[in-house]
């Protein structure tokens, strides 16, 4: 069997990328020439213009990846993977709880004891070193304000 | 020799405490980035460049280029030890590199091999530099608009076709960066575009959320697939004493490293060559000439030619980044978005108005090589115990890392959110083969180059006449034509050579 005999003609994911691509350039030649104005004699080049131009060349590459997607492999998502920008969404939630500093290190805690199965010695470790990296380098020295979050907010007023 | 003393003016804006402290901190800090397989220059940098926000432009870009330059040398470190290249440009050290260490049994003598000959290239490249940048910047001050639109778009097209092994993914993703840059507000006008309604997006997506999205978040969420796997480091000592190279090693080691030097800095002046192109353009050069060993069975001449040509090419590609405001790889971009954000504007005028600064990074580079070299020198005892750091307990420092970096940048959970969002964006296209760096030049150079292209457009009344009339603008369509048109005509013409050859 030959390798591209072996690759996936169905239609997948491996489309999706190009098909999002040419509904967006649609969508910002649309707007570019109906919303922003292209090109005036007076006044010359209007602000939708440049992006009407570029989105054109955007829906014509990716017609063309389009047509070249279905000779490619399909790629493989491990689920595990989202595992990651799961725990970016939990973090973003329970800072408005509980703030972003302690809703980073519970996080360490719980993925490196948890999910990890580290020991406590390498978990305290890597958890102390990280929130000297955040305590020592964001908040004492650049000086960021993070949010509290609602329950320090209430026991601060 | 007013280069020279340019440079010496360079140095004694680079010689206060804090200055070298930075460069020190950026060379120590890339070493370790760099050493760590699978975070790279590229997310380093990204990572990175939130802690700089204290600094002032000087000292910022100076720990930046020191970290950008250092992480070079760290990349060879894992390639030889383990035969896993911690960055693109490494992967060659490791044909020659692995051997040297596992089977001749010298890993110390194979890093100090890869340092040495990083020096060397780095000082030729930095050499080139000194002289180039400032005369590539008068060749600079000549091109008006139409020139300038001509060479953005080859530079922004050429990145695109040369990254990855589909053109037209790269080709997709530089639009798809100058779009995202529309976002906002028009430049010219002030008037919003593509805002959605947003009060957020008014201000266009922010950079440096953008960048640590779509680069180092990607890159944690892509790590999750080798978290079980350990890491096998079967030296078990190294010691500075047991590194040291004999003078034969040496001589063995200097004429590659010259020669690929050189090779290398032309090369990283290319957009979109990059330091992996040279690496590989080094060794394979290196294969014509006579070698005391077979290449790829522990040559020092291999590791000295890979290695001295990326650095060569990591100290060229400043030269089209100052002068032009050109960069020439993902890196480069970074280095320049973060050049914008202090209000620098790379370009031929950089030289003339904040020679300060121009001259105090290049200095700068100078400084970063000698560091590198010394602590690239000092830390091989505590390699192993580096290398050995599991990749499931990065998988969470660089998380945090990512959320809390991309907060400081605006002081909103905004930043968290494009941080976010550009992370799943950048993990899926990876997946899907495509390259990110194309999207992160484009998304850098987008504004300039629309007010070039619109101001070309004022000046001809709308006319493309404009790019076919002076003969620089004229060659720069000519070759964007052909980057434009290759990936189109390629597999047609493999096609016909198929068919030509079923034929016979």
């Amino acid at each position: 069997m030959s390798s591209v005999e072996q690759k996936d003609r169905k239609f997948g994911v491996k489309q999706y990328i190009p098909i999002a691509m040419i509904g967006i350039s649609i969508a910002f030649i649309w707007m570019g020439f109906a919303k922003y104005g292209f090109w005036e004699d007076l006044k010359g080049p209007r602000p939708g213009f440049f992006p009407v131009i570029i989105s054109f060349a955007l829906l014509a590459a990716s017609l063309l990846a389009l047509v070249f997607s279905f000779k490619e492999k399909a790629p493989s998502w491990p689920l595990e993977n989202w595992l990651v920008p799961l725990s970016v969404v939990v973090i973003m939630g329970t800072t408005f709880i509980i703030g972003l500093l302690p809703s980073v290190g519970l996080y360490v805690l719980v993925w490196l004891r948890w999910f990890e199965k580290c020991t406590w010695r390498t978990t305290l470790t890597v958890f102390l070193i990280i929130m000297g990296i955040v305590i020592g380098a964001f908040v004492l020295w650049l000086g960021v304000p993070f949010p509290k979050g609602l329950i320090l907010n209430l026991i601060a007023n | 020799m007013e280069n020279l003393q340019l440079l010496l003016d360079g140095f004694s804006v680079l010689f206060t405490l804090q200055n070298i402290g930075v460069t020190i901190l950026g060379a120590v800090l890339g070493l370790i980035v760099g050493a760590m397989p699978g975070i790279g220059s590229l997310a380093g940098v990204a990572l990175l460049l939130p802690l700089t926000f204290k600094f002032n432009p000087t000292t910022a870009i100076i720990m930046l280029g020191a970290l950008y330059y250092s992480n070079m040398y760290g990349g060879a470190f894992s390639a030889i030890l383990l035969n896993i290249p911690g960055d693109s440009p490494a992967v060659m050290t490791a044909l020659d590199g692995y051997p040297m260490a596992t089977q001749r049994k010298r890993p110390g003598q194979a890093l100090l091999t890869s340092n040495m000959a990083s020096f060397i290239g780095g000082t030729i490249g930095m050499i080139i530099l000194t002289f180039m940048g400032p005369a590539l910047a008068d060749i600079g001050l000549k091109f008006g608009p139409a020139e300038m639109t001509a060479l953005l778009l080859v530079a922004m097209t050429s990145i695109g076709w040369l990254v990855g092994e589909n053109p037209t993914k790269g080709l997709l993703l530089t639009m798809f960066g100058i779009l995202l840059a529309s976002m906002g507000m028009d430049t010219l006008s002030g008037s919003p575009r593509y805002d959605f309604g947003s009060i957020y997006l008014l201000g266009g997506i922010p950079f440096t959320p953008f960048v640590i999205g779509v680069v180092g978040f990607a890159q944690v969420i892509k790590l999750m697939e080798e978290r079980n796997k350990k890491t096998q480091v079967s030296i078990e000592k190294l010691t500075i004493k047991g590194s040291m190279i004999t003078l034969h090693d040496f001589k063995r080691l200097f004429f590659p490293a010259v020669r690929s030097g050189f090779m290398g800095t032309f090369v990283g002046v290319l957009p979109g060559a990059g330091a992996t192109t040279a690496a590989f353009m080094g060794y394979a050069a290196q294969k014509s000439f006579k070698n005391e060993e077979p290449l790829g069975t522990g040559a020092i001449e291999g590791i000295a030619a890979c290695e001295a040509a990326n650095n060569g090419a990591a100290a060229g590609a400043f030269a089209p980044l100052l002068a032009l405001g050109i960069p020439g790889s993902g890196t480069g971009a970074v280095l320049l978005g973060g050049l914008m954000m202090w209000g620098l504007n790379p370009g031929p005028l950089l030289f003339t108005n904040s020679p300060d600064f121009a001259w105090g990074l290049i200095a700068s580079l100078f400084l970063a090589n000698i560091v590198t070299l010394m602590i690239a020198w000092g830390v091989i005892p505590f390699l192993i115990k580096i290398l050995s750091v599991p990749t499931k307990l990065m998988i969470p420092i660089i998380t945090v890392v990512c959320v809390v970096g991309s907060y400081s940048t605006s002081n909103s959970m905004y930043g968290v959110l494009i941080m976010f969002l550009s992370g799943v964006l950048g993990y899926v296209l990876t997946k899907c083969e495509y390259q990110t760096a194309p999207v992160l030049l484009a998304f850098v150079l987008a504004p300039l180059l629309e007010s070039n292209m619109r101001k070309a457009f004022i000046i001809s009344q709308g006319s493309l006449d404009i790019f076919f009339q002076k003969p620089i603008s004229l060659v720069f369509i000519i070759i964007l034509i052909a980057i434009m048109v290759f990936p189109v005509v390629r597999p047609l013409l493999i096609r016909l050579g198929l068919m030509k050859r079923k034929a016979s």
